[in-house]
């Protein structure tokens, strides 16, 4: 997630809670950041809007990437 | 530059790429320095010719849009000889001469499989590829006026290419300005697709048609162009490019 943020000239809060909308990580990015963990996995990782409806804070992001990983 | 615009183009793909209007697209983004990746079922001795003249910035090759493996490994081959992919240019497509109720299941799916289902597949593998590799880019779909008017014997390919001008729409507000996403939909012009009207379809056709002239491929080339390489914030739109006979 850092990595992306970076990439984007930003900065990866250390706060969990904190919100996505405040940091500008958005939905794009989060794609940008599923992509990279499929890159490792080998594998696709598809699934619909309403799972990424629900991620709000940068805890949210780390909790559903690693529901992913370990599916 | 600010930071949040889409940059030009720099490596463009074009479906379609060995005659007719995918190949005026692919000679005008050579002649305007940029490298370009090209691909048809069949290779023309036209593309053959581009490739020996720009040897370093035209990559090309025989691939069905239809065979999805072929077209993903087409995508990477690019990839490693000419770079990151930043522009796709969605040309290739099969037209139609036959009303509706002579239009066999087989050849209607075959219309929608080639002109609809692979274009957006092949168009989620390449945004797949920039945005994981963190780049901007930038799409145009060459559609038709026929998605936006009435033409008797293209029931099943205007239904594709409305699908396409709606598919762009949505695209440009999903990838949320990150890729800019249009289409260019040209009127009848002269190919191997339209060889199929007779004189008086093409003399009716001049004949409602303001400027007096069909459209010609070097008509919408600069449109392409313009969509690929400018700073306009023209996204999720279709332009017409016909002479306002659709109009
Ligand atoms: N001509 C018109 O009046 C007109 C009007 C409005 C819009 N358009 C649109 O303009 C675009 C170009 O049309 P055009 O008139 O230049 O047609 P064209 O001369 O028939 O060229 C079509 C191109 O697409 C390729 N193609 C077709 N099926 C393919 C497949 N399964 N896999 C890979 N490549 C394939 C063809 O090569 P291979 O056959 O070797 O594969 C060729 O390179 C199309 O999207 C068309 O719908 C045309």
């Amino acid at each position: 997630m850092g990595e992306v943020m970076t990439a984007q000239g930003r900065n990866l809060p250390g706060d969990d809670s904190a919100d996505l909308r405040e940091i500008g990580f958005r939905s794009l990015d989060f794609s940008e950041l599923a992509l990279r963990v499929e890159d490792e996995l080998g594998d696709e990782l598809n699934f619909d809007a309403p799972g990424l409806r629900r991620i709000a804070t940068v805890g949210d992001v780390l909790d559903f990437i690693e529901q992913l990983q370990s599916a | 530059m600010k930071s949040d615009l889409v940059p030009p183009a720099s490596v463009v793909l074009v479906s379609g790429g060995s005659r007719g209007l995918g190949l005026a697209i692919v000679t005008d983004l050579l002649t305007a320095g940029l490298k370009v990746a090209a691909f048809a079922r069949t290779v023309t001795p036209e593309l053959t010719a581009l490739g020996e003249k720009y040897p370093d910035h035209l990559y090309y090759g025989a691939v069905d849009v239809n065979d999805a493996e072929a077209g993903q490994a087409f995508v990477r081959t690019v990839e490693t000889t000419l770079g990151p992919i930043d522009g796709l240019v969605n040309n290739a497509a099969i037209g139609q001469d036959s009303l509706h109720v002579h239009t066999s299941p087989d050849q209607l799916a075959r219309i929608i499989q080639t002109n609809l289902t692979s274009p957006l597949i092949l168009t989620r593998f390449v945004i797949r590829r920039m945005l994981a590799k963190g780049l901007k880019g930038r799409i145009v779909n060459v559609t038709s006026i026929c998605a936006q008017r009435g033409f008797p014997g293209l029931v099943a390919y205007s239904a594709t290419k409305g699908g396409m001008d709606a598919a762009t729409r949505s695209l440009a507000r999903e990838l949320g300005g990150r890729v800019l996403a249009n289409a260019v939909a040209p009127g009848f012009f002269a190919s191997e697709m339209s060889a199929v009207l007779g004189q008086t379809q093409l003399d009716q056709i001049v004949r409602r048609t303001p400027t007096g002239h069909l459209t010609e491929p070097d008509d919408v080339v600069p449109v392409v162009r313009m969509l690929l390489l400018e700073n306009t914030n023209v996204n999720g739109q279709v332009l017409a490019v016909d002479g306002a006979a659709s109009i």
